[in-house]
């Protein structure tokens, strides 16, 4: 996860008024109720509209029979809604709740009123509803880092299946089709929505908004996403940053870790201050008289902007203790732009930073001088309630019907026309409702609403036309496709991630409902349906829980709806030999299964496709012979491969090679559950290299990375090159690898020492310098800072020396295992540099580690290892690293050195 | 009494079962068979032989490249029967997936570099490892790299699978680059996904295999028109590590290869798309029958080996208003493992080898590893050679000749034609179905060819042909009834 160097900045201000505008100009626009799964489904007309009365809830008003009533969906619950919803929301959404939410189930409850009457009526409304219960409501500042995480986690768990995904401005991309959120940063606060996030069911009981049941964090983050452009006031915006931060906020080393409102310049007000740390701190100061401004800083590094121009800027170091710098600038008086990056990478965390200025003596900026804006920020006032307008608001509430669909309240609402009595074509379905509530209906809407009262209440529907509208009415098809009913579609398809790409989409996509009845037995489907139970770990979406109420009669329905033809299981004459030729063909000398899926818990070495341990809970048996025969024909595209193709059997030589038997004998031998004996191949087997009188070289993947080069010598001893970065990294003793297809894993590991990435040399501009690696993202290096692996060739005992280029520097490096006087054995290195004329001198980077001393003449110990300079230039030392600064004169140098551990 | 229950067994399952199961085989194993016979080739067991790359040597003899990094050399490799002696020449590499022997030396294109390898001391085992190249990125799972033989000035050109083949995390992920003689790297394409081997076809132009995924809804095979963009646009990161190239226009998801071509100046189409499953799933190493008529009647043409389903199909390609484009053509099924690569023999035998993997995909195959010859019997099968695209049609070339009166008569032709979407999703099904009218059949005198005539060409589809009716001289069907032409162009009148 990237994050934007900073992510305060990214939001216009533009969106921001324009939110401003619609909540305080309640504008009414044209709008149609927005239900997406009802819009899309394949159902005839009448079947939506039977849809639409029990969504819209019309029963609240035109009484109908129970049953109806028990399907249609309850209104929001308001008896918290003072807690919930920002105060200053509900007057304008009450007045025209279509235009400050385009796509709203909620109707206009006003309609009948006069412009000047609707204000004050929803004036009186709000007033109301924020009496029933004393007030915590107060927005919160959002977190920009967390809100970046929320964006991923609101694709990525599956937000955006239903709701629209937002583009960078915050512009919802695919409003049209789908369920509305408005401009939440004026509804909710940041504890209002985390809370409604995590139990849905407490405010909106029938749970069209499911319980996705998130961790706690996810929840947070996501809240903070839809909430970034909340504004509060505040002195100072600030954003924290870790790792490498000696590179500077916006390189890829650095990561943003958290964001928030601070008082001043200080760190004492920020809390969990570690080490390898960056505070950017972002925001207005107002001066009061224009002149000379000197900015004084002491820190290990910092640069601070004014009004963009760069005033001071100290390059952090990872070697160096804090130092006082000093900027100066002629400034205007009024509002400047002020930003500090402040780097934390010695000791102890150490941040003081003074101005000096006409009429300011010395001294820190007192946070009464700084804002988060250049323009005043109206601070959150909770709302005083006026008792006349509350008693009348009441009033209202049940004279407008509003307590027939939000009847938490004790509040009574004269009935409407029973539902039966209605007549089609008036009322609320009139083109222009004269009376009564407005609802926001297309023509193609009030034409399905009218068709449904026309057809009546005695129309039967098949088990089939039942299941596929309660899958439109809860938006399964969304996230699942069904065959005769289509799924996700092909604008929302990217959105779905998975963290198993190997398995193509099977590895990102919910699971297909097609003949999800014939398929898991009722058990299986209730565990995903009523308890949230997920068997693909590597799908990123959640499954979303909609509660019993809703979701209960889909497990008959499918069971009722779906079915695939017969297969009659083969009678088994010996059931041990039926399971023992299940073992053999999911092991790796049969079918290998196992190459792919996961099994008992334990990953399978690639595709890391779905436990085979469970399946046999899970899946019905007919749908297994089935699916066996033929994955395509159930998973399109899927990557596994058919088996028995044509119905005869690539293993010709288990159990006669007969088909039925062979998958009879899978699942006989899945059914014995976790105590399924490990299939063969599920752990990988050890591939040692052994090392005899001549050396041997493995290439490849290794902890040290992908262009690794372990080499072990005939005395016993190995090391691994990077050639990549032309870098010793490890030398080990005794046993030398387990080499398996392009990589190698060193077998002695608790004898070996290991040397950090790095080039061998650089030409440091100071000892200050830090010495170069390569990162994630330094692409080029260290071809960048002249470097060229030109390979090696082998003496007779196989020997590798390495050839590489350092600029116009040919390098010739050897190593040899050699035996000291008391047996033990070393590697000699020698380094043949052959340069030109004139080559600028550099630096040679012997050793390095956490701890670097002498320990005798011309010997030091860096960690474990011990180096010796036998034929060399004089060494310097600086913390953690041991360097030999070289002038080559023109022609070859030779450089002996010992390493021993 | 087992075999009884068996036989009862056999029968419980109703006919009702979809009759193209689609991960079916051909079913044209055991005709094959009389034409082109599979040679086992014997691997010992103490040699670990996953071939991934395969050259012959000037004097013969058969090399082979690891998987574990190894190169063998084989002798007896092509007697018949096989007789191999396996020799290690080379050790210690990365995965070798392509070996190309050039001026004394081997080129070995491993995952992470191109190593030219040397026998300086003459005692038969290399110590010269030179590195040409190792200038892209390599860090992640998949980055695989494919290489093809040098071409006329000695550069190989080398093909880089993306990062974990979805995104480009690491330098030139996506790209097809060439290396000199010299070692230097030049970046030629953009666009590409998870390729596989890469081959120059009859006139030199240099093609690509690519895998079915995302912005690729089947594997095709690409040609590396130098400058071109190959449709996965997530190896864009690299246009400013060139040293000319500039970054196209991102293409439309959810489009078309021919609508995105007329807005995405430097997208060339694949060449050859081979429908999925239909012809192939993971079609890896591919070679061009330069033998001259030794292994049949198909020289000049492109045999191709795919990895999961362990066949072989052939390519022809032409090229149509300057863009390259051609049929497949099913070839042979029931090989003995995934196979990696392909490699013609001095004798005209191809020789195919690979491997199957526990740890990535599945393959049709059994054997964890095998080296197998296709020999040429020396009979004629009845197949359609060739097709090649004419301004109102296709002319159709057979092996033998055709029988004329069935030939003649436009109803013994179907020809279906879909196309792909053109998008980052996975893969694609076959959409905007037509079945153009086949209005006039002429076949020629010789009857080794048969004029067709549609009442519509579709610019942009797979032209799927269905040869079931068509009849040789003697009555028989042809061996394989199926073909694919894929029209990215159409010949002007």
């Amino acid at each position: 996860m990237t994050c934007p160097a900073n992510p305060a900045d990214r939001r216009p201000l533009t969106r921001r008024l324009f939110v401003l505008v619609l909540l305080g100009l309640a504008v009414s626009a044209p709008a149609e109720v927005s239900l997406p799964g009802i819009a899309q489904a394949k159902l005839e007309p009448a079947a939506k509209g039977r849809l639409l009365l029990e969504e819209l809830n019309c029963v609240a008003c035109h009484r109908s029979t129970d049953e109806a009533k028990a399907a249609s969906k309850q209104a929001p619950r308001l008896s918290d809604v003072a807690n919930r919803v920002n105060p200053g929301y509900l007057a304008p959404f009450i007045r025209d709740p279509h235009a400050v939410k385009p796509g709203t189930t909620m109707p206009a409850p006003l309609a009948g009123l006069t412009a000047a009457e609707q204000t004050s009526a929803a004036e009186e409304i709000s007033q109301f509803l924020l009496s029933t219960q004393p007030s915590r409501f107060a927005p919160e500042a959002p977190d920009a880092v967390a809100a970046a995480q929320g964006e991923k986690l609101f694709q990525a768990r599956g937000c955006a299946a239903c709701h629209s995904p937002r583009d960078p401005q915050g512009r919802e991309t695919l409003a049209a089709t789908s369920v509305p959120l408005g401009a939440l940063e004026g509804k909710y606060s940041f504890r209002s929505l985390v809370d409604f996030l995590r139990q849905p069911h407490i405010s909106r009981p029938s749970l069209r908004m499911p319980d996705l049941r998130l961790p706690a964090r996810e929840l947070e983050c996501i809240a903070h996403y839809l909430l970034r452009d909340t504004v509060v006031p505040g002195h100072l915006n600030y954003t924290m940053y870790r790792g490498q931060v000696w590179e500077g906020i916006g390189h890829e080393a650095v990561e943003p870790e958290r964001a928030g409102l601070t008082a001043d310049f200080t760190l004492a007000n920020l809390d969990r201050i570690h080490h390898h740390l960056a505070v950017r701190f972002e925001g207005w100061i107002n001066l009061p008289a224009a002149g000379d401004y000197t900015f004084s800083l002491k820190a290990n590094g910092a640069t601070l902007t004014v009004d963009g121009k760069e005033v001071v800027a100290l390059a952090p170091k990872d070697r160096r203790g804090p130092q006082a710098i000093e900027g100066k600038a002629t400034l205007a008086a009024g509002w400047r732009k002020l930003r500090l990056d402040y780097y934390h990478t010695g000791r102890e965390p150490s941040l003081a930073f003074n101005l000096t200025g006409p009429g300011f003596p010395r001294g820190p900026i007192p946070s009464t001088m700084l804002s988060v804006s250049d323009r005043p920020i109206a601070p959150f006032r909770a709302p005083t309630l006026d008792p006349t307008l509350v008693a009348r608001g009441r009033e209202r509430f049940a004279q407008l019907g509003c307590a027939r669909c939000h009847d938490d309240l004790g509040v009574n609402s004269p009935e409407a026309t029973p539902l039966a009595k209605l007549t089609p074509e008036q009322g609320c379905l009139a083109t222009t409702p004269s009376q009564g509530v407005r609802f926001d209906l297309s023509v193609e809407q009030r034409g399905w609403i009218i068709a449904a009262l026309r057809a009546g209440p005695a129309t039967v529907a098949s088990p089939e036309q039942t299941l596929h509208a309660e899958l439109a009415r809860l938006n399964c098809l969304a996230c699942h496709e069904r065959r005769e009913l289509g799924g996700i579609p092909p604008t929302r398809n990217a959105l779905f991630t998975g963290t198993a790409p190997a398995l193509g989409d099977q590895g990102r996509l919910p699971p297909p409902l097609s003949d999800v009845g014939a398929k898991l037995t009722p058990a299986a489907l209730e565990a995903a349906l009523l308890q949230g139970h997920r068997q693909r770990p590597y799908v990123d979406a959640a499954m979303p829980q909609f509660g019993e109420a809703n979701v209960r009669r889909l497990i008959a329905l499918f069971a009722e709806v779906d079915h695939l033809e017969t297969v009659k299981p083969p009678t088994i004459a010996n059931l041990q030999e039926s399971r023992n030729a299940g073992y053999e063909m999911v092991g790796a000398k049969g079918f290998s299964c196992i190459a792919c899926h996961d099994f008992n818990g334990q990953k399978s070495a690639g595709a890391g496709a779905l436990d085979l341990v469970n399946l046999t809970q899970r899946l019905q048996k007919n749908w297994f012979h089935l699916y066996m025969r033929s994955p395509q024909r159930f998973h399109p595209g899927i990557i596994m491969p058919n088996y028995w193709p044509g119905g005869q059997s690539l293993r010709p030589d288990v159990l006669g090679g007969d088909t039925d038997q062979q998958i009879e004998a899978l699942w006989r031998y899945l059914e014995t559950g976790k105590q399924a004996k490990n299939p063969a191949g599920l752990s990988r087997q050890s591939k040692e290299l052994r090392v005899t009188d001549v050396a041997e070289i493995a290439r490849g993947r290794s902890s040290i990375g992908y262009r690794g080069l372990a080499v072990g010598y005939p005395g016993r001893i190995s090391l691994a090159f990077d050639t990549e970065e032309m870098a010793l990294r490890q030398l080990w003793k005794g046993e030398f690898a387990n080499v398996d297809l392009g990589s190698f894993q060193p077998r002695a590991l608790d004898t070996m020492a290991s040397l950090p990435a790095g080039v061998p040399f650089h030409r440091l501009k100071s000892l200050e310098d830090n010495w170069p690696a390569k990162g994630k993202t330094t692409f080029g290096f260290p071809q960048n800072l002249g470097y060229q692996f030109r390979g090696y060739d082998l003496d007779a005992a196989r020997r590798p020396t390495f050839h590489y280029e350092y600029g116009e520097v040919k390098v010739d490096d050897r190593f040899e295992d050699m035996v000291d006087a008391a047996g033990a054995a070393f590697f000699r290195r020698t380094l043949r540099l052959t340069a030109p004329a004139g080559t600028t001198p550099f630096t040679f980077r012997v050793a390095a580690g956490t701890k670097v001393s002498a320990t005798g003449p011309q010997a030091y110990a860096a960690d474990k290892l011990r180096v010796r300079l036998i034929a060399s230039p004089a060494a310097i030392l600086r913390e953690g690293e041991l360097l030999i600064p070289l002038t080559l004169p023109a022609g070859t140098t030779t450089l002996t050195l010992d390493y021993q551990w | 009494m087992r075999r009884l229950c068996l036989a009862l067994a056999a029968f419980a399952l109703p006919p009702s079962l979809p009759a193209e199961d689609l991960g079916a085989m051909w079913g044209t194993a055991a005709a094959e068979a009389k034409y082109y016979p599979v040679v086992n080739i014997p691997i010992p067991t103490t040699v670990p032989l996953r071939p991934g790359g395969l050259e012959v040597l000037p004097d013969g003899r058969l090399a082979v490249g690891t998987r574990r990094g190894d190169i063998y050399f084989v002798t007896g490799a092509f007697a018949t029967p096989p007789k191999p002696e396996y020799h290690l020449f080379a050790t210690g590499q990365d995965e070798i997936f392509s070996l190309a022997w050039r001026d004394g030396a081997m080129i070995s294109t491993s995952f992470g570099e191109v190593t030219r390898i040397s026998d300086l001391d003459g005692d038969g085992v290399a110590d010269r490892y030179e590195t040409l190249s190792n200038n892209w990125g390599y860090a992640e799972g998949h980055e695989f790299a494919f290489a093809s033989k040098p071409d006329a000035e000695g550069n190989v050109w080398i093909a880089l699978g993306l990062s974990g083949s979805y995104e480009s995390h690491n330098l030139f992920r996506g790209w097809a680059v060439k290396v000199t003689p010299d070692g230097r790297m030049i970046p030629v394409c953009s666009g590409l996904r998870s390729p596989g081997g890469v081959a120059a076809n009859a006139q030199g132009a240099m093609f690509v295999i690519e895998s079915q995924g995302p912005w690729n809804g089947c594997c095709s095979l690409k040609p590396l028109k130098p400058g071109a963009f190959l449709g996965h646009p997530a190896s864009y990161n690299w246009y400013p590590y060139t040293a000319d190239l500039k970054a196209p226009v991102k293409p439309n998801s959810n489009s078309r290869l021919t609508v995105e071509r007329a807005r995405v100046a430097e997208l060339v189409p694949p060449a050859v798309r081979f429908p999925y499953i239909k012809m192939g799933r993971s079609i890896s190493g591919f070679r061009l029958d330069t033998t001259g008529g030794k292994f049949g009647p198909f020289s000049g043409q492109f045999f191709l080996g795919d990895y999961t389903l362990s066949i072989v199909l052939r390519a022809t390609t032409e090229q149509v208003n300057g863009v390259w484009q051609g049929a497949c053509y099913p070839f042979r099924e029931g090989l003995a493992t995934g196979l990696m690569n392909v490699e013609f023999s001095p004798q005209g035998q191809l020789v195919v080898g690979g491997f199957t993997t526990n740890t990535q995909w599945p393959v049709r195959g059994t054997e964890p590893f095998a080296l197998q010859r296709l020999d040429w019997s020396g009979l004629t099968p009845f197949e359609v050679k060739e097709i090649n695209i004419r301004p109102d049609g296709f002319l159709l070339t057979f092996t033998l000749p055709v029988d004329p009166a069935v030939a003649a008569d436009p109803a013994n032709y179907a020809v279906s034609t879909y196309t792909h979407i053109y998008q980052g999703g996975y893969g694609s099904p076959e959409v905007d179905q037509t079945e153009p009218r086949v209005l006039k059949a002429v076949p020629s005198a010789d009857g080794l060819s048969v004029r067709l005539t549609l009442a519509k060409i579709e610019l942009g589809h797979i032209h799927e042909f269905d040869f079931a009716k068509v009849r040789g001289r003697d009555g028989a069907p042809l061996l394989h009834t199926k073909a694919y032409y894929t029209v990215n162009e159409i010949p002007p009148k």
